[in-house]
């Protein structure tokens, strides 16, 4: 016999099974302890001051010439090895590839007169002479990721080290064109705003003001990513995914004063880069000098990094062996997907001596 | 079950939210994007600086009555470190060179061991060659002394048949003068 409720057409019908695992994820997510990153095997190379030199081997070696990941100053460099699944790094090796990764550490106050030129000469220089030690062969490739790209490009013009190849993602290489706030770039560039006397006190920029820095460029106010989460937390998978992505997003790295007022100054403000006027040492860094072969990668959804950014350095450079490729993806999303590795394979794959087997 | 779709708000909240944060945010720029406000964050920054500023230096003074080491020290003995750690980096490199340089003789003196060998067993070869030609010397001057031991006995029987035909000789000559005797006899 069917009852019939007096409520009928006032209780809305519910998924029920889904709604449980949409809140059971939810409370794991807010209990549960933060995901574990950064799972493919890996072993210590070198180590200066907080810089890592980490050696990802090959699961089956496949190329002679390995890869050397250079990543950004702002972030972490575990996004490339985020999950298992979707690990650029795990990819590569898998595909036969060695990887080095030289993880710039979290810099101290201590750390505060250590600019990008630093960076290049002490850090960069010694751990690719390390890595093209450890791995006995006499070429290397370079890859250079958002910022990461702007010092490899910058190391590759002034290096003594065999590079054969240089692939470059989401890399700014011209700051004519400054993202964010159009007003906030205009004083930036004519000096009605300046942060050098902030960052002397401060030595190093915090790594919440990095973050602001960030929200302020794209976007300041920022809540949707919780409500997407709430839309979507019936599916594991995706929750397992965001919370990476979150715990990566917030994991923010204190910039070194120094670093930051080369970047402001003389990159952002001066476009020293393309008019050949950046010095790293004694040395003047000119983009024409770069003969290895060029890969540049761009995000058409990229909003922090524009492809007008980095498609001049294909005219800068003297390389005969060049590509662009402009993809369909983010500024983080390459990296996070894991797509990355994909198209630095199809590149790299015929320019980095095969193994007969 | 009827193809009524189950109730989902959630989908709604995002599309709302993502609404609402576009238009907060372009709130936000809308009052923040001009250069007033450029302006006066570049003055607050300055006086907040400023104030850092201040408020650093009075407690280092402080920290240097008190004898307290302050973050500056820290990080001086950081930098030491970094120092040390530059120069023991120069030395590895140094090792390097002479690892190098040390891997490059050594394989030269596996080179040379090797021609050496290849030398005694060459020199080896021929001592052993020398040696048999020398007792074949011996034996061929052996067999020389006794050939000429030969040859002497040779000429001693040559000489002992000229002797021996010399006999027959004279023999012969005896026999014909008995005969002419004995014959010259018979006559008488």
């Amino acid at each position: 016999m069917a009852t019939e409720t007096p409520f009928k057409g006032l209780i809305p019908d519910v998924d029920y099974q889904k709604e449980m695992e949409r809140w059971a994820n939810v409370f794991k997510l807010l209990s549960e302890p933060e995901p574990r990153i950064g799972q493919t095997p890996r072993t210590e190379v070198w180590r200066k001051n907080k810089s890592v030199l980490w050696y990802y081997p090959a699961k089956q070696k496949k190329y002679e010439i390995p890869l050397f990941f250079v990543y950004s100053l702002f972030n972490k460099p575990y996004i490339l090895d985020i999950d298992p699944k979707s690990s650029v790094i795990k990819k590569l090796t898998d595909m036969g590839y060695d990887v080095y990764l030289l993880d710039w550490g979290t810099p101290g106050y201590e750390d505060k007169k250590i600019g990008l030129d630093t960076y290049i000469e002490k850090y960069l220089k010694t751990a690719v002479k390390r890595a093209i030690r450890h791995s006995d062969v006499e070429e290397i490739t370079l890859v250079g990721y958002c910022l990461g790209g702007t010092i490899a490009s910058i190391y590759a013009s002034i290096a003594e080290e065999p590079i054969k190849n240089l692939i470059v993602a989401t890399v700014p290489i011209d700051f004519s064109t400054i993202v964010g706030p159009e007003k906030w770039a205009e004083g930036f560039k004519n000096g009605d705003f300046t942060i050098e006397h902030l960052l002397d006190v401060y030595g190093v920029v915090p790594p919440k003001y990095v973050e602001m820095m960030f929200r302020a460029v794209g976007s300041p106010i920022y809540f949707t990513n919780y409500t997407t989460l709430l839309n979507r937390a019936h599916d594991q998978r995706y929750v397992d995914k965001w919370r990476r992505m979150n715990k990566w997003t917030l994991d923010q790295v204190p910039f070194t004063g120094e670093a930051y007022k080369q970047l402001a100054n003389d990159l952002m403000r001066d476009n020293k880069l393309v008019k050949g006027e950046f010095l790293v040492g004694n040395k003047k860094v000119d983009l024409s000098n770069i003969e290895a072969n060029l890969f540049v990668i761009s995000g058409s959804r990229d909003n922090l990094v524009l492809e007008n950014q980095s498609k001049p350095i294909m005219d800068l450079v003297s390389s005969k062996d060049k590509t662009y490729l402009c993809v369909e993806s983010g500024h983080v999303g390459l990296a996070l997907s894991g797509m990355f590795a994909g198209i630095v394979d199809q590149w790299a794959s015929s320019r980095s001596k095969q193994l007969s087997k | 079950m009827s193809g009524k779709k189950p109730f989902d708000p959630y989908e709604s909240i995002h599309k709302l939210s993502l609404l609402w944060e576009k238009q907060l945010n372009d709130f936000f720029y809308l009052l923040t994007d001009n250069k007033d406000v450029v302006k006066m964050s570049n003055i607050g920054t300055e006086f907040n600086s400023r104030y850092l500023d201040t408020f650093k230096k009075n407690q280092e003074a402080l920290a240097n009555v008190l004898n307290l080491p302050t973050k500056n020290d820290v990080s001086n003995v950081a930098n030491l470190t970094i120092q040390a750690e530059e120069k023991i980096e120069a030395l590895e490199e140094q090792i390097w060179n002479l690892q190098d340089s040390m891997k490059t003789q050594s394989k030269e003196i596996e080179s040379v061991v090797e021609i050496s060998k290849e030398i005694i067993k060459l020199t080896k070869q021929l001592k052993t060659e020398l040696v048999k030609s020398k007792k074949e010397q011996v034996e061929s001057k052996k067999l020389h002394a006794e050939l000429q031991e030969m040859k002497f006995e040779l000429s001693k029987l040559s000489n002992f048949k000229e002797e021996f035909e010399a006999l027959k000789t004279l023999i012969n000559k005896d026999k014909d003068a008995e005969r002419e005797l004995h014959g010259s006899g018979i006559s008488k």
